[in-house]
């Protein structure tokens, strides 16, 4: 049987629901037509009044309904009773709509889709209303909704996707399933009259028989979680719920708090309910100073340290405040051994060479207290019978910086407190149970005479007790007077003050060694015991009063490797800070191709935090002139011609267009050399001094032009 | 110490898939399954609304800022296949772009170092990873890597401009040679670096990195200061999360497993300065990792147990 009664092509034929020979056709010419099987010709005819009709539907829940959506967007209900006119229409698309399905069971909806790639859900109810739409990535071309599932509805597409996906429409934005097996796009699709079987065509010429379960779930490889640390250490994270949910507590740290709960999951929801409902909660977690991400210190030193104009001492010395008040002994310790070494250089001759054992164990004591700071870290929470709280942490690193300080106010102001450590650290190793006795001696000695004062400057509250076990050793030097003995607490004070005369005192020039006391347990932490025969020795030689020349030590290579373990920390302030204080001292022995990569990323870390002027400060004082040349690039400006007020393009002297050189001044008409005071606003000017004579008495430019320059 | 924690209500209408700080880290910029790209001001603890973007027709799942030395720029990818760029002009968000090659969703993007221009990486589930790059005067460039990933790419992230190695052999005075070089993630459960050879104008395979046992899921390239040698965290499906490390000498990678968690780990993240790794999964805990001086990486944020769990409960109390 061939109906023959359209004028073009037919889109879309439907069978009523119910009445099995009742076939209802839409065509390219903009007519349906209803045909009765058992005639031979169309019953009826109903004009559509638009271009072509895409698709018709009957509806299942009413006998004489159907639906008809066209070619212009519009959707239009039928009764087939009445052929003149549709009982409604309505505008649901932008463009053309392709395809439409009423739902099986919800008397009220019937699904559009259309070229403006959306999938609308309409209550038909009372007006026509969108109840939902769905958001796909192509045209689509097909519709169904899923047998027995209620919010669920497939989709195909008519180019680009070739892919059938099933969406929720509680959940618009990402498919629940999605079949991807096509080569091509798909031509359509059907249910299998169950909600688990699907069957499509495609332009691939294949035909697939899919079983829901083997379905690709998209949302389940959608990443539920987002995570990113700022400048500052903040952390941002942002979570699903469903992660939320499983994983209780939310973030561990020291100073992060942990994440509260949305409060709108209380019941086990359902494995439907769990893809609808997909809601993610977003935190900032604020840093207050986490050790390790924390960026306070860097922003702090970045403000505070001085890189020029001052002397060198000075320089190291401020900074090593700047680093000890942030409580950064290890690189308060370092800028006071940089200050040590390179001042002591011109100054002390061959006595530098003493500091051979105790520099070169620098880097080696720095990793120490690095090392300390890890593992008393790790330690903490777990062997709290160690150090109780973090308050004896604190102390420790107190007692650590003020012992670094006195080390160097030593090596600055003489040799003799220098000396002390080694010299002990020595005497230490030596003393022998014989000697203890004497050792008791000088304990009382000093418990009389400095203990008291030494113990309360040297160390931290929570050291002081120990301060009773500490083994307090004479040195070698056999004789010591009391004069020298009183000498010592004087200068024991001096470190918490800047020490202004840096070359050492006459008198006590030649004084070997004086007696000290000092944290055997700090010292072995600090791993300072491997070299205490070498130094040892050498203490041995400062007694003697002629010091052997000695080869001097190039301690340049200790720097480097210095500078490359900070960097090797992340700490790359402190390597271009320290290239740039010490300047003409250090150069040529780190290459220039690392030097610039510091700088490079020292500017990049002080511009995340707009430290513009720190940045520029670093620019301008690199000797680089890759880096120093950073802060010529662009800065663009534009000069006018006073004359014919263009733009000078090509010369920023000359005028092209007027043939004229525009530097005159406009007060005493000579061409101005050197200094050039210039009106942005009327582009007038000349010598600095005479506009500002001129704009003391006057309000106006020079030259008449009208114009109210200022002078600010 | 107190500790301050902010809730952004981002009034986003489904998952939310990335959350990307800003340069200054004072905007934050989301984007979720519901197709918009949100940007939030939030500076001391508050957050305001900058700018909604919905040009997508998929959910979107990465957002990426570029360096400031360009403008504000953004940049999201989505499973509607496109590559959108969004750019501040007077206070507005236009976009300035939008890039559409991909046969399949945009997993990943990331923009490459400034030194490069802007250079942007994107990584797609149709295996391939396409380079767009700006020639300046607003057209954008574009190279691609077919099948660079068989089943699709999880994730990009550029190395730093500067390689490591370079240092050792270079003249002294003379510029480094920048080198465009990034490392991808896939569903092969493989890490491979890519890096651009000028000569042949191509982007070709350098290293395959084979340890995961599951999909790759995010990899990061930890920034570089000077140092001699090249980190990259890669996290997967099978729980853990691996360490890539190159001294510089030569092109072997070793690497190391950080931990193994409890869940799929979805995300590695490092501080600005390189030396802090944040992990996140689907256990929901973010832990921060740190290498020790012996090369350990140990957590460091997971000393404090006992705080965190209290407050935890007395959140659950209140539910």
């Amino acid at each position: 049987m061939v109906f023959q009664d359209h004028k073009r092509s037919v889109n879309k034929v439907c069978f009523h629901t119910i009445e099995p020979h009742i076939l209802l056709s839409g065509s390219q010419d903009g007519t349906m037509k209803c045909f009765d099987l058992r005639k031979k010709e169309a019953s009826s005819t109903f004009y559509s009044l638009s271009e072509s009709v895409r698709d018709v539907k009957f509806s299942p829940h009413h006998y004489f309904l159907f639906a008809a959506v066209q070619e212009n967007g519009n959707v239009q209900i039928w009764d087939m009773r009445r052929t003149d006119r549709y009982e409604k229409q309505f505008t649901a698309h932008t463009g053309p709509v392709f395809t439409c399905d009423w739902h099986p069971e919800e008397r009220r909806w019937l699904a559009t889709g259309g070229r403006d790639k959306t999938i609308k859900i309409w209550d038909l109810s009372m007006k026509p209303m969108v109840e939902h739409c769905i958001q796909t990535i192509a045209s689509v071309a097909r519709i169904k909704w899923r047998p027995q599932q209620k919010f669920h509805i497939a989709s195909c597409s008519l180019v680009i996707d070739f892919t059938i996906n099933v969406w929720d429409i509680r959940r618009p934005f990402v498919p629940l399933a999605a079949f991807n097996e096509h080569k091509d796009v798909s031509t359509g699709f059907a249910w299998h009259h169950e909600p688990h079987i699907i069957l499509s065509t495609s332009k691939d010429s294949t035909l697939y028989l899919h079983v829901f379960k083997d379905a690709i779930r998209p949302a389940d490889h959608a990443n539920p979680i987002g995570l990113d640390i700022s400048c500052y250490g903040d952390i941002s994270y942002a979570a699903s719920n469903k992660i939320v949910r499983n994983g209780r507590s939310s973030f561990k740290g020291e100073s992060y708090s942990s994440t509260k709960l949305p409060v709108f999951f209380r019941k086990h929801p359902s494995a439907s309910d769990q893809f609808r409902s997909a809601v993610s909660s977003i935190f900032v977690f604020k840093n207050d100073g986490d050790k390790f991400l924390s960026m306070t210190w860097f922003i702090e030193s970045a403000r505070r340290y001085i890189l020029s104009g001052r002397s060198f001492a000075e320089l190291c010395e401020h900074n090593a405040s700047v680093a000890s008040d942030l409580q950064r002994p290890h690189v308060a310790q370092t800028w006071r051994i940089l200050k040590l070494l390179y001042n002591a250089v011109p100054n002390l001759g061959a006595e530098h060479s003493w500091g051979v054992p105790s520099v070169g164990s620098i880097s080696e004591m720095l990793k120490g207290i690095e090392r300390d700071e890890a593992f008393d870290n790790s330690q903490e929470g777990s062997k709290s019978s160690r150090h109780n709280s973090g308050n004896t942490f604190k102390n420790r690193h107190q007692s650590g910086s003020k012992q670094s300080s006195r080390h160097v106010s030593g090596g600055t102001g003489n040799g003799v407190a220098t000396t002390d450590r080694p010299d002990t650290s020595g005497a230490t190793d030596n003393s022998t149970d014989s000697e203890e006795s004497d050792n008791d001696k000088t304990i009382t000695n000093i418990a009389s005479g400095l203990g008291n004062t030494q113990g309360d400057f040297f160390f931290g509250d929570g050291e002081t007790d120990q301060l009773m076990g500490f083994q307090c050793t004479l040195s070698q030097a056999p004789t010591i007077d009391s004069a020298q003995d009183w000498n010592l607490p004087g200068e024991a004070f001096q470190p918490r003050h800047p020490i202004k005369d840096c070359s050492p005192p006459p008198e006590l020039d030649n004084a070997p060694s004086s007696p000290t006391s000092f944290d055997e347990d700090y010292i072995e932490t600090k791993s300072m015991v491997g070299i205490n025969g070498e130094v040892y020795d050498y203490t041995k030689l400062l007694m003697t009063p002629e010091v052997p020349s000695s080869p001097a030590w190039v301690f340049n290579d200790v720097i480097v490797d210095m500078l490359h373990y900070f960097a090797a920390q992340g700490d790359v302030q402190m390597c271009v800070s320290v290239l740039l204080v010490l300047g003409e001292r250090f150069k040529g022995f780190v290459d220039e191709t690392t030097q610039e990569q510091w700088f490079h990323s020292y500017i990049e870390i002080l511009s995340c935090f707009q430290l513009w002027n720190v940045a520029n400060k670093v620019i301008s004082l690199s000797t680089i002139s890759s880096i120093s040349s950073l802060n010529q690039q662009s800065t663009t400006i534009h000069t006018l011609c006073g004359n014919c007020r263009r733009q000078m393009t090509r010369i920023g002297w000359f005028c092209d267009r007027c043939k004229i050189m525009p530097t005159q001044c406009s007060v005493c008409h000579q061409a101005v050399r050197g200094l050039y005071a210039w009106c942005q606003g009327c582009a007038h000017g000349g010598h600095l001094q005479h506009i500002q004579e001129w704009l003391q008495y006057h309000p106006w430019c020079p030259t008449g032009c009208g114009h109210l320059c200022e002078y600010t | 110490m107190v500790s301050l924690e902010q809730t952004v209500d981002t009034s986003h209408e489904d998952m939310i898939h990335d959350a990307q700080m800003d340069y200054y880290g004072t905007r934050l910029a989301t984007c979720s399954s519901d197709q918009s790209v949100k940007i939030f001001d939030v500076k001391n603890g508050t957050q305001k609304l900058v700018a909604d973007l919905r040009e997508h027709e998929g959910p979107v799942w990465q957002v990426a800022w570029a360096h400031p030395m360009f403008g504000n720029i953004l940049a999201s990818c989505s499973y509607d296949r496109k590559v959108v760029l969004w750019k501040e002009t007077g206070g507005e968000w236009k976009k300035i772009y939008v890039h559409i090659s991909h046969d399949s969703s945009v997993n990943s993007i990331c923009w490459a170092p400034h030194d490069l221009g802007l250079m942007l990486a994107c990584g797609s589930s149709d295996g391939a990873v396409s380079i767009l790059s700006s020639s300046g005067d607003g057209n954008w460039d574009t190279k691609k890597i077919n099948n660079a990933h068989t089943i699709g790419c999880n994730a990009v992230s550029w190395g730093p401009a500067v390689a490591p190695g370079s240092l050792i052999d270079q003249p002294l005075g003379q510029k480094p040679q920048l080198i465009k070089r990034f490392v991808t993630g896939g569903c092969d459960n493989l890490v491979k670096i890519w890096k651009y050879v000028d000569d042949e104008d191509r982007w070709v395979e350098e290293q395959k990195l084979e340890a995961h046992s599951d999909w790759v899921r995010d990899v990061a390239w930890a920034p570089s200061i000077g140092l001699p040698h090249s980190i990259i965290a890669s996290c997967s499906q099978d729980r853990r999360v691996i360490i890539w490390k190159n001294d510089g000498t030569d092109s072997t990678w070793n690497y190391k497993v950080l931990h193994t968690f409890d869940d799929v780990v979805w995300h590695a993240s490092w501080s600005v300065t390189g030396n802090v790794l944040a992990v996140s999964g689907g256990d929901n805990k973010v832990s921060l990792w740190r290498e020790t001086l012996d090369g350990q990486w140990v957590c460091i944020s997971d000393n404090h147990k006992s705080q965190v769990t209290r407050n935890t409960v007395s959140s659950e109390r209140t539910l």
